[in-house]
C-alpha cells in the first residue's frame, strides 16, 4: 500500500505516493527521474548515490523515502547555481577530479556535506571525509585535491556556499 | 614543446561539466517509454547437466511478458572475440544443456517491473544432473579430473598453451655463474568498476535493433549480437552512453547483452537488464589467477643472461580474454630488460569458476610481480642495489625482441635515474629505521595490441573529420571513451592539427550507426591508434584547405602551409595567412557545396606481434609495517612513466594515480574468495577495495618525456602500464622494511606475520646450531 | 526486498503499542544502515516496520555531573561525535564516533540502531562497557536498566522483547584520575573493524589502580567484557608486566570466528595487540 510523503528535493517541494519498501535512490531516480546519483553497489558501501538530507550526506540507498518525510534532500543536480556552477564542480574539472565520472555525483555531495561542517579542511580531513566513496578510476588522489581547492576558492568567494 | 597550442597543455575534458551536474547520461539512466525488466535466473552449482526447464509457472504469472531458455529461444551460437580463432569460442548467452559455474545465466524473463521479474525467476524450475567440479587448474590438469568442455583441441582441461623461446635457454643456463628457481602464486580479484553491467534492447522490427550498453568496445559487440541474434551486424545499432569505468571486464559480448536483446525481439518493448552488484561478482569476469615459475640464470656482475617462465592460469569455465592475458603474461615477464634467452610456457586451464579475463595490465601484474620479487633476491644474492641491478639490464631504445616485438622508444634508464634521485633512493635503501622500508618495480607496457582476434576485416582505428562552414569542426571516432580520457585526447589532437580551439570541436562517439568501425578500449589503444587515424583525416582535410589557401592567396612559387589559430598561413611567412574560417567557405563553393570531410585509419606495419610502440616505467614506494599486526602502511610513492608525449597531463596523471591504487589494492586488500566455486564475499561491503583515507598522502608523477615516431605527436601508453609494477614494488619495500618476502598475493597483514614468526623461528634454530 | 507495511509513531508510548500489537511481526527501524541490507536480502521479512528514526522525544544528549551523560537511542552517531558535552566529557567516545563506519552511515544512523543490531564486530559497544554505561529498555510494563554488556545475547540478537525498545544510554560522570582509550583494526581504512580494544584505567591516589576495564569487539558473537584481565590490576600499581599478564588472560576469554579476511588465531593475536596497546594509552592519559 502506497503512502503519501511530502518533502523537498533541490528545493522544490514534492509530494508523492511510495511504496512503504521504495528506497529514497529509488524514488529519486525511478520515480522521480533525477538520474544524477548513481547505484553502484546498493549496499551502502559505495557512496555513489550520495545525497544531502538537512544538508549532510546519506547514501539514498540506505533511507527509505518516507524517512525523509519533511526533511531537505539535495541531489548533485541541485548543486550549481544555474549555469553558475559551485566551486566544487570548478574545481573537480580544473584538477581532475573525476574520470569515468560514475562515482563524481556522489563524491561531490560528500564533499558538500564536509564542506558544510568544515569550511577548511586538512587534507587528512578529506580523506577520511570521503572513506564512504568509492572511486575505482582516479585513486582519488585527484578528487582529494579538487576538495582541498574548491575550499580554498570558497574562502575566495567569501564563505558562499 | 612550446609550439603545441593544445597538446600538452593544462585541458579541461570535454565531458566535465556535464559529469560534474550530474547530467551525463550513462546506460543505467535511460528509461524508455514501455520499457520491461529482464532478469536472469543463474546457476547454483558449478558445474551440472541441464535435465529440464520447467517456465510454464513463471509464463504464468501476471506481469511477465517473456521468458526464455537456451535451447528454446537462443541460436545456441558459441560466440567470444575469438572469431578469428573458432575453437576458443566457448560462450553461449544462456547455457544450453550445463552449466560449468555458480551464476552462469540458465534462463531469463522480462516483466512488468523488478519485483514481478524477481517472483518470476523463483518459479522456474531447473532440473539438474550434478557433475563432478574441479576448482584449481593444477587438479583440473590431472589425468581423470572432470572435464569441463569437449572439444578435440581440448586437453586435460587445458584450452590454450603458449610457448615462445628464442636465444638458446638450456645452453645459456650453463654458462650462468648462478641460476635461481623461485614459484609464486597470484591471486583473483575483480575489476569493480562503480556501474555495474546493463543494456537497454529495443527492437525496431524487421531485423534492426538498438542497444544501448555499458561497454569499452561497442563494434565488437555489434558484430558478436549479430552472430548470436542471427540479425546483420549492419542493422544493429550499438550505442555507448557514457561508461561507468570497465578496465578490461566490458570488453566482451556478454549475456545481459544478449538476454535484453532476445527478450526485446520477443515482447516488441524495450527491455532493461541491469546486474546487481551481486551479479557482477557472480556472472562477471575477474583477473586471472597464476601458478608461477621463474628460472633465471645470472652472472656475478648482475647480468641476467636466461629466463625460463612457466605459468598455469585458471581460467575459469570459459575463455573469456584468458588466452591473451596467458600470451601477454609471458611477453611483459621480459619487460623492461634485455633477456639474451627466453623461453616461455603458459597453459589456460579451465575450472569450475567465473571466467577470468582481461584486467587493466593484461597478464602484466602478475609478470612484473613475479619479475620484480625475484630481480630483488638476485640483486640480495649478489648484494647490489636493485636499482643498479635494473640499470644494467634494462632495454634500451630500438631493442628487438626476436620475432615479438621492435621497441622504437624507451625512457626506461630516464625513468629508473628520476625516480631514484626523487625519493633520494640511495640514501634510503635499507638504510630507513626497521619496521620502514622502500622498493622499485619497473614495467613497460603496449599501446594497443596488434591483435585481431575478432577478425574484423576493418582497420584498428577509424575516423572521420567534417569542418562546418563556420569552422567548427565535428569528429567522428568509434573509439570507447570509458573514463580515461580519450575523447579529450581526440579532441586535443584535433584541435591541434587544425589550428582551432577546443570549444568548437565537437566530437561525435559511441554510436555503431554513425562513428567508424574501431577496436576499441582496451591494452591502452586508443590515443595511439585513433590519434594516427585522426591525423590521417585531418591532413586530407588540410589538403584540401591548403589548395584553396594557395588558390586564394597566388603566392609565386609553391609553398608549404600550416594551420594554427584559426589561420592557414605560409609556413616559412606566417605572417601570411588567412583567417580558418574564410579558407573552409571557400573551399566549400569551389568543391560545389562539397562537403570537407576528412576520412582516417590507422594499421600498425612492421610492429611484431604485439604492439605499435611501449611506454616504460619505474615506480618507489616506501611503506611502514606494524611488526605486531603485519599491517602495511603507504608512506609514498613515486612513478617516473614514459608516455611519449603528453598529450594531456592531467589525464596521465589521473591515470597512473588510478592504476597506482588499483595495485594497491591488489597487492594488499582485494581477494576473490571462492569455495567449491562459490563467491564468498560478492559484495562492495565484503570484498575490500582501497578508499580514500588508505591511499599514500604522497604520490609523486614524473613525466619522463621521449619521442614515440609511431605515436600522434609521438604520444605512447599512459592508463595501464603502471598497473603492473605495484604488487613487486610493494613486496619489495616489505622486505626492505622487515626482511620477509611474500610470494603468494595478496599480502595479507596475516602472512606477513606468519612470516615473521618463520624467520624468528629460524633464527633460533640457526643460533641453536651455532 | 519484499513488500511491509509501514508506520511512523510519534511518541515512545504509541511505539510501544504498535509493537504490542504487531508483535513479532513488527521490526523497528531507525537509521537502517544495516538493517536495509539486511532486508534488501530478504533475511527477514518483517509485516510492519515501525520507524523511529523521526522520534524526536529520543533525540537527545544530556549531562550533569551528578548523574552523567543520557544519549536518547535515536541520536545520530554524527550528533554523538560532534556533541560539545560528549568532547567535554567523553572525548574517547567522540573519537570512536568519528571512525564508526562512513560518514554516510554517521549521519542517518543512529546509536541505539547500532546498538539494537548487535554486529559482533561494533565499534560502541566495547567504549560503552569501558565507560560504564547502562542502558534503558522502555517496554510494555514500564522501564528497566541494564549493564551494557548484559544487553547483547548473540550474534544479531540481544536481550530485547518484541514489544521493547532501547531507549537511552546512560554514561556515568567519568571519576578522576582516568584514562580511556579505544581502537581497533583494519586492513582498508573507513572500513568495518576485524577486532578492536576499550580499555579504561582509574587510579587511587597512591596510582595504584581503583577500577579496570577491558572490553574488546570481534572477538566473540557478542561485545567481550573481560572481567578476569580487568581483575589482574585492581589496588596494584600497573606495570607492563602486568599488562603483559592481562593480555594472556584476555586472550583466554575470546572466541574468535575465522573468516574470509583472518583466522581466528590472527583475530586473537591482533586483539591482544591492541589489549596491550590501548592499556598503555590509557594508563598514559593519566595524570
Amino acid at each position: 500500500m502506497k503512502k503519501i510523503l511530502n518533502f523537498t528535493l533541490n528545493g522544490d517541494p514534492y509530494e508523492v505516493a511510495v511504496k512503504p519498501k521504495t528506497t529514497l535512490i529509488e524514488l529519486i531516480r525511478d520515480e522521480i527521474g533525477l538520474t544524477g546519483p548513481k547505484v553502484g553497489c546498493n549496499a551502502g558501501a559505495c557512496g555513489a548515490c550520495t545525497v544531502l538530507v538537512d544538508g549532510k550526506a546519506v547514501d539514498s540507498c540506505s533511507v527509505l523515502a518516507l524517512q525523509v518525510e519533511g526533511h531537505h534532500v539535495e541531489t548533485v543536480e541541485g548543486l550549481a547555481d544555474g549555469e553558475k556552477l559551485h566551486p566544487l564542480q570548478e574545481a573537480f574539472l580544473d584538477d581532475g577530479g573525476y574520470q569515468c565520472g560514475f562515482c563524481t555525483p556522489g563524491m561531490l555531495m560528500a564533499a558538500k556535506s564536509l564542506l558544510n561542517e568544515n569550511p577548511d579542511p586538512s587534507i587528512h580531513e578529506i580523506r577520511h571525509g570521503l572513506s564512504g566513496n568509492l572511486c575505482r578510476c582516479t585513486g582519488y588522489v585527484r578528487i582529494i585535491d579538487s576538495i582541498h581547492d574548491a575550499a580554498q576558492r570558497m574562502k575566495k568567494e567569501g564563505g558562499e556556499s | 614543446m612550446s609550439e603545441f597550442s593544445v597538446i600538452g597543455k593544462p585541458i579541461r575534458r570535454i565531458d566535465g561539466v556535464e559529469k560534474v551536474t550530474g547530467a551525463a547520461q550513462y546506460t543505467t539512466d535511460i528509461k524508455l517509454p514501455g520499457m520491461l525488466v529482464g532478469k536472469m535466473l543463474r546457476s547454483p552449482h558449478p558445474h551440472a547437466k541441464i535435465l529440464n526447464i520447467d517456465t510454464h509457472a513463471a509464463e504464468k504469472l501476471p506481469g511477465v511478458k517473456a521468458v526464455i531458455t537456451g535451447p528454446r529461444d537462443t541460436l545456441g551460437v558459441k560466440y567470444s572475440n575469438w572469431r578469428r580463432y573458432p575453437h576458443l569460442m566457448d560462450e553461449t548467452a544462456l547455457a544450453m544443456d550445463r552449466v560449468r559455474y555458480i551464476g552462469e545465466p540458465v534462463a531469463a524473463v522480462a516483466a512488468i517491473d523488478n519485483d514481478v521479474a524477481e517472483e518470476a525467476l523463483s518459479l522456474i524450475e531447473v532440473e539438474y544432473e550434478i557433475l563432478p567440479a574441479v576448482f584449481d587448474p593444477l587438479e583440473a590438469m590431472k589425468d581423470g579430473a572432470p572435464k569441463i568442455h569437449e572439444g578435440p583441441t581440448v586437453r586435460n582441461n587445458v584450452s590454450e598453451a603458449r610457448h615462445f623461446e628464442f636465444g638458446n635457454v638450456d645452453e645459456a643456463f650453463k654458462t650462468c655463474d648462478y641460476v635461481r628457481e623461485d614459484t609464486f602464486y597470484l591471486h583473483s580479484v575483480v575489476h569493480a568498476f562503480i556501474e555495474p553491467y546493463n543494456s537497454v534492447a529495443r527492437y525496431e522490427g524487421d531485423g534492426h535493433l538498438t542497444l544501448w550498453t555499458t561497454t569499452q568496445t561497442p563494434y565488437y559487440i555489434q558484430t558478436l549480437l549479430a552472430m548470436a541474434l542471427g540479425l546483420k551486424e549492419g542493422n544493429i545499432r550499438i550505442i555507448k552512453p557514457h561508461v561507468g569505468g570497465g578496465f578490461g571486464g566490458k570488453m566482451e559480448l556478454f549475456s545481459d547483452q544478449v538476454v535484453a536483446s532476445i527478450l526485446s525481439m520477443k515482447t516488441g518493448k524495450p527491455v532493461k537488464v541491469e546486474l546487481t552488484r551481486e551479479e557482477c561478482f557472480e556472472g562477471g569476469r575477474r583477473r586471472h589467477p597464476m601458478y608461477y615459475t621463474l628460472k633465471t640464470g645470472y652472472m656475478k656482475d648482475g647480468r641476467i643472461i636466461a629466463k625460463e617462465a612457466k605459468l598455469y592460469t585458471d581460467g575459469g569455465a570459459y575463455n573469456a580474454m584468458g588466452p591473451t592475458s596467458l600470451y601477454l603474461s609471458g611477453f611483459f615477464q621480459m619487460f623492461p630488460y634485455n633477456i639474451p634467452n627466453y623461453r616461455y610456457d603458459g597453459f589456460h586451464v579451465y575450472t569450475n569458476k567465473i571466467p577470468a579475463t582481461a584486467m587493466r595490465g593484461f597478464g602484466g601484474p602478475q609478470a612484473e610481480f613475479t619479475c620484480d620479487s625475484q630481480i630483488d633476491m638476485i640483486a640480495e644474492h649478489l648484494g647490489m642495489d636493485p636499482a643498479e641491478i635494473r640499470l644494467k639490464n634494462r632495454m634500451e631504445p630500438g631493442h628487438v625482441i626476436p620475432g615479438l616485438a621492435k621497441v622504437e622508444s624507451c625512457g626506461i634508464k630516464e625513468c629508473i635515474e628520476r625516480a631514484m634521485e626523487s625519493t633520494g633512493w640511495k640514501e634510503k635503501k635499507g638504510k630507513l629505521p626497521k619496521g620502514r622500508g622502500i622498493g622499485m618495480g619497473c614495467y613497460g607496457f603496449m599501446s594497443g595490441g596488434v591483435f585481431n582476434w575478432i577478425n574484423s576485416p576493418y582497420a584498428y582505428s577509424g575516423a572521420m573529420v567534417r569542418v562546418n562552414v563556420d569552422g567548427t569542426v565535428n569528429v567522428y571516432i568509434g573509439s570507447a571513451e570509458i573514463g580515461q580520457g580519450s575523447d579529450t585526447v581526440a579532441a586535443q589532437i584535433v584541435a591541434e592539427k587544425l589550428g582551432v580551439p577546443m570549444s568548437d570541436i565537437n566530437v561525435i562517439r559511441g554510436d555503431t550507426h554513425t562513428c567508424p568501425p574501431d577496436l576499441g578500449a582496451w591494452g591502452s589503444r586508443q590515443t595511439l591508434m585513433v590519434g594516427n587515424a585522426l591525423i590521417m583525416a585531418c591532413d586530407q582535410v588540410l589538403e584540401k584547405l591548403y589548395k584553396t589557401a594557395a588558390a586564394l592567396m597566388g603566392p609565386n612559387v609553391v609553398y608549404d602551409y600550416a594551420a594554427k589559430d584559426g589561420r592557414i598561413f605560409i609556413k616559412e611567412r606566417p605572417e601570411r595567412g588567412l583567417d580558418f574560417v574564410e579558407v573552409v567557405k571557400a573551399a566549400i563553393r569551389a568543391d560545389e557545396g562539397n562537403q570537407i570531410i576528412g576520412r582516417g585509419y590507422y594499421t600498425p606495419h612492421d610492429k611484431g606481434m604485439v604492439s605499435p610502440a611501449y611506454s616504460f616505467g619505474a615506480q618507489v614506494a616506501e611503506v611502514e609495517v606494524d611488526e605486531e599486526t603485519g599491517k602495511v602502511t603507504l608512506l609514498q610513492v613515486t612513478t617516473a612513466h614514459d608516455c611519449g608525449q603528453v598529450i594531456n597531463e592531467l589525464g596521465v596523471e589521473g591515470q597512473l594515480e588510478g592504476a597506482f591504487v588499483m595495485g594497491q589494492g591488489y597487492t594488499l586488500s582485494e581477494n576473490l574468495v571462492t569455495d567449491q566455486g562459490k563467491i564468498l564475499n560478492p559484495s562492495f561491503v565484503d570484498y575490500k577495495l582501497m578508499r580514500a583515507p588508505d591511499v599514500p598522502e604522497n604520490f609523486t608523477s614524473l613525466m619522463v618525456e621521449t619521442y614515440e615516431p609511431e605515436g600522434p605527436f609521438g604520444a605512447k601508453e599512459a592508463g595501464e602500464g603502471l598497473t603492473n609494477p605495484n604488487a613487486g614494488c610493494i613486496a619489495n619495500a616489505i622486505y626492505d622494511a622487515i626482511g620477509v618476502r611474500i610470494t603468494d598475493m595478496p599480502i595479507t597483514p596475516e602472512k606477513i606475520l606468519k612470516a615473521l614468526d618463520e624467520k624468528k623461528k629460524k633464527r633460533q634454530k640457526d643460533k641453536r646450531n651455532e | 526486498m519484499r513488500d511491509f507495511d509501514y508506520i511512523a509513531p510519534k511518541t515512545v508510548e504509541e511505539t510501544i503499542k504498535v509493537l504490542s500489537e504487531y508483535k513479532d511481526d513488527a521490526k523497528i527501524i531507525a537509521g537502517g544502515q544495516s538493517l536495509l541490507n539486511i532486508l534488501k536480502q530478504d533475511l527477514m521479512a518483517p509485516e510492519i516496520l515501525v520507524d523511529i528514526k523521526n522520534l524526536s522525544e529520543l533525540d537527545y544528549i544530556t549531562y550533569d555531573d551528578k548523574d552523567g551523560m543520557k544519549i536518547g537511542a535515536t541520536t545520530t552517531h554524527h550528533a554523538v561525535e560532534t556533541s560539545p558535552l560528549v568532547l567535554e566529557h567523553y572525548p574517547i567516545l567522540a573519537e570512536m564516533e568519528h571512525t564508526l563506519a562512513f560518514p554516510q552511515t554517521r549521519n542517518w544512523g543512529t546509536i541505539g540502531g547500532n546498538l539494537c543490531i548487535q554486529d559482533p564486530t561494533g565499534d560502541v559497544a566495547p567504549i560503552l562497557i569501558a565507560l560504564k554505561a547502562t542502558v534503558k529498555i522502555v517496554g510494555p510494563n514500564g522501564e528497566r536498566t541494564l549493564p551494557m554488556e548484559d544487553f547483547s545475547v548473540d550474534y544479531y540478537e540481544t536481550v530485547l522483547e518484541e514489544d521493547e525498545i532501547l531507549a537511552e544510554i546512560q554514561i556515568p560522570a567519568v571519576a578522576p584520575k582516568t584514562g580511556i582509550a579505544y581502537s581497533k583494526f583494519r586492513i582498508v581504512e573507513g572500513d568495518a573493524p576485524i577486532v578492536g580494544a576499550a580499555v579504561a584505567f582509574t587510579l587511587n591516589e597512591d596510582g595504584t589502580c581503583a577500577d579496570a576495564r577491558i572490553a574488546t569487539n570481534g572477538t566473540a558473537p557478542i561485545p567481550l567484557r573481560i572481567p578476569d584481565a580487568e581483575a589482574v590490576f585492581k589496588g596494584k600499581k600497573i606495570t607492563d608486566a602486568l599488562i603483559e599478564e592481562a593480555v594472556e588472560i584476555a586472550g583466554e576469554a575470546m572466541e574468535c570466528i575465522p573468516d574470509i579476511v583472518a583466522s581466528d588465531e590472527y583475530k586473537k593475536r591482533v586483539a591482544k595487540v591492541y589489549v596491550k596497546r590501548m592499556a598503555k594509552k590509557a594508563l598514559s592519559q593519566i595524570q
